[in-house]
C-alpha cells in the first residue's frame, strides 16, 4: 500500500481493536500495518502522528511498534544516508508521544493485547512500565484499571520478577542491585511515586491506594466539550488541535485568510485588509516545511465558484487561501486558472484541458482545486486522466474538493471518481491537505517526513513540559 | 461551437433571432444548456430586483409591483412565488407593467391544494412552472379558476414518487437541495443572454431574455425548477457510497457522461496527443447535440398577440412542437419562453 493510502486509511477506519476474553486479539488490518511498518519503520512510526489519524488508528500503530523486534534497525537505517538519528529513537519517541496522546483505556488495550501476544522486548518492557509506573495520571488510571495494569505490569518483568520486585518494595528497598537492575533501569526517574505505585497495583483495596492525581479523579467524569470523559478517556497530550464545531456554518467562520478574502472580495481592497492577509498566510505557511518540487495547481475560477446567496464567495475564498499557502510553501508552484480568475470566477468549467495545461508545465504533482461542477464537457476529465497511463504520462493528479462544510455531500461533484480526492473547508484542513497531497509524488517524501518530524519534535517539546524528565 | 442553425430551425417565420448565437453546450446530469449570447436590449427592469409580489388578496389572485424607477417589467412566463404567510401561486401568462405599476392576475393558479405548509425563507423568491406544467398552465390561461392546476401537480408528484397531491411545494422542498445545484452545476456566461435546454438530450425549452442582467436573474428558477424539476427526474440515481470524505482510488464506476478513457491513434502521446484526442471528442459530441438540434419536429407556428406597450408586444406562439409567449420589438425578438410540448 503506497503512503497515501495509507494515511487515508489511518485518517479513516476506526475501528477498535477488541480482546475477545479467552480468544485472540482482534485485529482487522494487521498485514496492513505489519507490511508498512516492514517497508520503513520509521516513517511508519511517524505516520502515526499525521494529523487527523484516528485514535484507534494510533493505538494500532503503537501495538505494532512495541510487538515488532527491533533488531536490524539501525542497520536498514544506514543504508539511508539522509537519516541523522538513530533508526530506534523515532519510533521510541512516536511511543512516548502515543502512550500519552492516546485515550489511557486504548495504551491499555494496546498493553495488554501485548501480553497477548506474547510481546516482551526491551523496549515494549520499557515502555509498558513508563505507562503503568510514570503517565502523568498513573495514580487515577491504576485506582481506575487495577487488575489490567498489574497483568502488563507482570507481561512486561516477568510474573516472578514483578513479584520479586513488589515484595522488595513493600519491605522499603527503594534502590537495591536487583530492583535497579530488573524495574528501575526501565523508568526514566526511579521515584518514590513509582514504587507507591508499584505497590498499589498489588493492593486490591482502593483505601490503600496513594492519594488521587486532583486534576484527573477516576471515578468522576469530567467534561470536555460538552461530553462526559474520565481519566480514561482523555489523553494528557492533544495529538491533534480539537477542532471547534460551530453549529452554524458561515462564509467567515472558515479560517482568517479566507475570512480576510471574502472582506476583500465583497468591500473592495483597504491596506488594513491587505496587511491582514499577508499576516494570516506567512502564519498559515510556517506551519508546513519547503516543498522543494514543482506543483501545478489547477484552479478552477469558474462562476459556481463564486457560490450565492449566504454562501457568496465561500468556495472561491478558501480556494485561493490554499493558493496562497502553497505559494509560500512550495519552490515553484503554476496556477492554471480554469473559467475566470481568481478576482472574477465566470464562466464555466473544463477540468480537462487545465489538467492538460497543468501537465504542460512539467510538474511533480498536479492538484485540482474545484468545487466539482464539471460541466463544460462533463467526464472530461475523468477520460483524460484514464488515458494519461497510454499517453505515457506518469505524472499523479489528485483532486481537491473544495466545500462549504464538512457535510457537503459530493456525490454529483466527484468528477473523476478514480482520481484520489479529498474535501476541504476550512482553513485548518490543510494540515491533513498537504501531507496528503505530497504523498502522491517522490518529491513529496522528503516534505512529509521533515513535515512528521517537526510535529514528532514539537509534541515532544508538549510531552516534556508534561512529564519533566520522562525522555523518550 | 460552431454556428448551428438550431435557433432558426426552432423558431421559423416571424420570430426573428437575428444576431443570437449559440455557445459550446454545458451539461449536468441529464440537463443540457447551450448558451445564447446576442443583442442587449437595455430598459428593462429585472424580474427579481424590480418585480415585487405586493399581495395575494385572495385564492388566484396575486398582484405583482415594477417597483424599478425605470423600465418596463416584462413579467417572467409562469413566474412563481414561494412566501411565508399566503398561499403558493403561479402565473400562467406573462405580462408588461410600466414602472411603479402594479398589475392584479386573477387567473393565477394556487400551487398549493390545502395548506400544505410553508418553504422556509428570508427572502421572498420565485421559481418557474417545471416544464411538465407549463403547457397545460398556458392553456389556463385567463381562466379564473385557483384549483385549475392540482390535477396537473398531482400527476407530476406521483410520477415523482410523492403522494398525489396539489402542492408543488411537494417538489420543490423535498428535492430543494438536489434541484438548487443546477445553478451551480450548470455556468451562468459574461453576456448570456438566453439559453436552450435539453433533457435527457431532447429539445426542452428555449428562454431569451432582453439583456444579460435580466436573464442572470432567471438563471436559478429556470435552471433549477423550470428545467432541472423534469432532469433530475430523468436523472440516473447518484453513485451510492458515502456522501464526502477522502477517496483513494476508484470505488465505484465513472459517472454518467465518463465513457472511458480517450482515444489515442497511433503515434500519439504525451499531453500533445491527449489534446488531439480530446479535441476529435469533443468535435464529435458538439456535432452530436448539433444533430440533435436540427431533428427537432418542426410545424407551422401560429402568433397570437396579448398585449403591447407602445412597440412592444407579447404574443403567444404554439406549434406543434413548441409553446409559449415572446416579446418583440419591431418584429425583433426581446423576450421568449418557449418549450417543448
Amino acid at each position: 500500500m503506497d503512503t497515501p493510502t495509507f494515511l487515508a486509511h489511518l485518517q479513516t477506519h476506526d475501528t477498535p481493536l477488541t480482546l475477545p476474553r479467552g480468544g485472540a486479539l482482534r485485529w482487522d488490518d494487521a498485514d496492513l500495518h505489519r507490511a508498512v511498518h516492514a517497508r520503513d519503520a520509521e516513517e511508519y512510526a511517524l505516520l502515526g502522528l499525521a494529523p487527523g489519524a484516528r485514535p484507534w488508528q494510533r493505538a494500532r500503530v503503537l501495538l505494532q511498534i512495541l510487538a515488532a523486534s527491533q533488531a536490524g534497525l539501525d542497520e536498514r537505517a544506514r543504508a539511508v544516508p539522509a537519516r541523522a538519528v538513530p533508526a530506534r529513537a523515532v519510533p521510541a519517541r512516536v511511543v512516548r508521544v502515543l502512550t500519552l496522546g492516546l485515550p489511557p483505556a486504548h495504551v491499555i488495550t494496546v498493553l495488554l493485547a501485548l501480553r497477548r501476544l506474547r510481546a516482551n522486548h526491551k523496549h515494549t518492557t520499557r515502555a509498558v512500565l513508563r505507562f503503568v509506573l510514570e503517565h502523568p495520571h498513573a495514580d487515577a488510571l491504576i485506582a481506575a484499571r487495577r487488575p489490567a495494569l498489574l497483568d502488563c505490569f507482570e507481561h512486561a518483568l516477568g510474573t516472578t520478577t514483578a513479584r520479586g520486585c513488589a515484595r522488595r518494595i513493600d519491605a522499603g528497598d527503594t534502590a537495591s542491585d536487583y530492583l535497579r537492575r530488573r524495574l528501575l533501569r526501565f523508568l526514566t526517574a526511579p521515584t518514590a511515586a513509582a514504587s507507591a505505585r508499584v505497590r498499589a497495583l498489588y493492593t486490591p483495596d482502593p483505601a490503600n491506594n496513594p492519594a488521587h492525581d486532583p486534576a484527573a479523579p477516576a471515578a468522576v467524569p469530567a467534561s470536555v466539550d460538552g461530553h462526559a470523559t474520565t481519566v480514561l478517556d482523555r489523553p494528557v497530550l492533544p495529538v491533534d488541535t480539537p477542532r471547534p464545531h460551530p453549529p452554524t456554518v458561515t462564509v467567515t467562520d472558515r479560517g482568517d485568510i479566507a475570512a480576510t478574502l471574502v472582506h476583500l472580495y465583497r468591500d473592495g481592497p483597504t491596506e488594513d485588509l491587505y496587511v491582514a492577509l499577508c499576516r494570516h498566510v506567512g502564519a498559515a505557511a510556517a506551519a508546513f516545511p519547503r516543498f522543494e518540487g514543482t506543483l501545478a495547481l489547477v484552479l478552477d475560477a469558474s462562476a459556481s465558484m463564486r457560490g450565492h446567496g449566504d454562501r457568496e464567495w465561500a468556495p472561491l475564498s478558501q480556494a485561493a487561501a490554499l493558493r496562497m499557502v502553497l505559494s509560500q510553501v512550495c519552490a515553484r508552484l503554476e496556477v492554471i486558472e480554469v473559467g475566470g480568475d481568481e478576482r472574477a470566477p465566470r464562466g464555466a468549467t473544463d477540468l480537462a484541458t487545465g489538467v492538460l495545461d497543468a501537465l504542460g508545465t512539467d510538474p511533480d504533482l498536479v492538484a485540482v482545486v474545484s468545487d466539482g461542477y464539471e460541466n463544460l464537457f462533463p467526464g472530461d476529465l475523468a477520460r483524460v486522466v484514464a488515458a494519461l497511463p497510454r499517453a505515457g504520462v506518469t505524472t499523479p493528479v489528485v483532486f481537491c474538493h473544495v466545500m462549504f462544510t464538512g457535510g457537503d455531500d459530493l456525490r454529483l461533484r466527484r468528477p473523476a471518481p478514480s482520481l484520489p480526492q479529498r474535501g476541504f473547508w476550512h482553513q485548518d484542513d490543510f494540515a491533513e491537505l498537504l501531507p496528503w497531497m505530497f504523498a502522491h509524488c517522490p518529491a513529496g517524501a522528503p516534505w512529509l517526513r521533515a513535515a512528521l518530524h517537526a510535529r514528532l519534535d514539537a509534541l515532544d517539546r508538549q510531552a516534556d513540559d508534561l512529564t519533566p524528565g520522562l525522555a523518550a | 461551437m460552431t454556428q448551428m442553425t438550431a435557433l432558426d430551425t426552432l423558431v421559423p417565420g416571424p420570430l426573428s433571432l437575428a444576431g443570437h448565437r449559440l455557445g459550446t453546450p454545458q451539461q449536468a446530469g441529464a440537463l443540457t444548456m447551450v448558451p445564447i449570447s446576442g443583442p442587449a436590449h437595455p430598459g428593462f427592469a429585472p424580474p427579481r430586483t424590480g418585480l415585487h409580489l405586493s399581495g395575494v388578496p385572495g385564492y388566484g389572485r396575486v398582484e405583482l409591483t415594477n417597483t424599478a424607477a425605470t423600465g418596463v417589467a416584462i413579467v417572467p412566463l409562469h413566474i412563481g412565488y414561494i412566501q411565508d404567510r399566503a398561499q403558493n401561486h403561479a402565473l400562467c401568462r406573462s405580462a408588461f407593467l410600466t414602472p411603479g405599476q402594479s398589475l392584479l392576475f386573477e387567473d393565477a393558479c394556487c400551487v398549493q391544494a390545502g395548506q400544505g405548509g410553508h418553504l422556509t425563507g428570508r427572502d421572498q423568491w420565485f421559481f418557474v412552472l417545471p416544464l411538465e406544467l407549463r403547457a397545460r398552465a398556458l392553456d389556463l390561461r385567463g381562466l379564473h379558476d385557483y384549483p385549475k392546476l392540482w390535477d396537473d401537480i398531482a400527476d407530476l408528484n406521483a410520477r415523482h414518487g410523492l403522494p398525489r397531491r396539489g402542492h408543488l411545494e411537494q417538489i420543490l422542498s423535498r428535492r430543494r437541495p438536489m434541484l438548487t445545484q443546477f445553478q451551480s452545476r450548470l455556468e451562468l456566461l459574461p453576456g448570456q443572454v438566453g439559453a436552450l435546454f435539453l433533457v435527457a438530450d431532447r429539445f426542452a425549452g428555449l428562454e431569451i431574455a432582453p439583456d444579460p442582467a435580466y436573464f442572470a436573474e432567471m438563471w436559478a428558477p429556470l435552471t433549477c425548477f423550470a428545467y432541472g424539476v423534469a432532469a433530475w427526474h430523468a436523472e440516473p440515481t447518484p453513485p451510492n457510497g458515502p456522501p464526502n470524505g477522502p477517496r483513494t482510488g476508484p470505488r465505484t464506476g465513472p459517472r454518467t457522461g465518463a465513457r472511458g478513457a480517450l482515444r489515442l491513434r497511433a503515434g500519439e502521446d504525451g499531453t500533445a496527443g491527449l489534446r488531439a484526442a480530446l479535441e476529435r471528442a469533443r468535435a464529435a459530441r458538439l456535432a452530436d447535440i448539433g444533430a440533435r438540434l436540427a431533428a427537432v419536429p418542426t410545424g407551422p407556428v401560429e402568433l397570437r398577440e396579448e398585449d403591447r406597450h407602445l412597440d412592444l408586444r407579447l404574443s403567444t406562439v404554439t406549434a406543434p412542437h413548441l409553446a409559449g409567449q415572446i416579446v418583440t420589438r419591431h418584429d425583433r425578438t426581446v423576450y421568449a419562453s418557449l418549450f417543448a410540448r
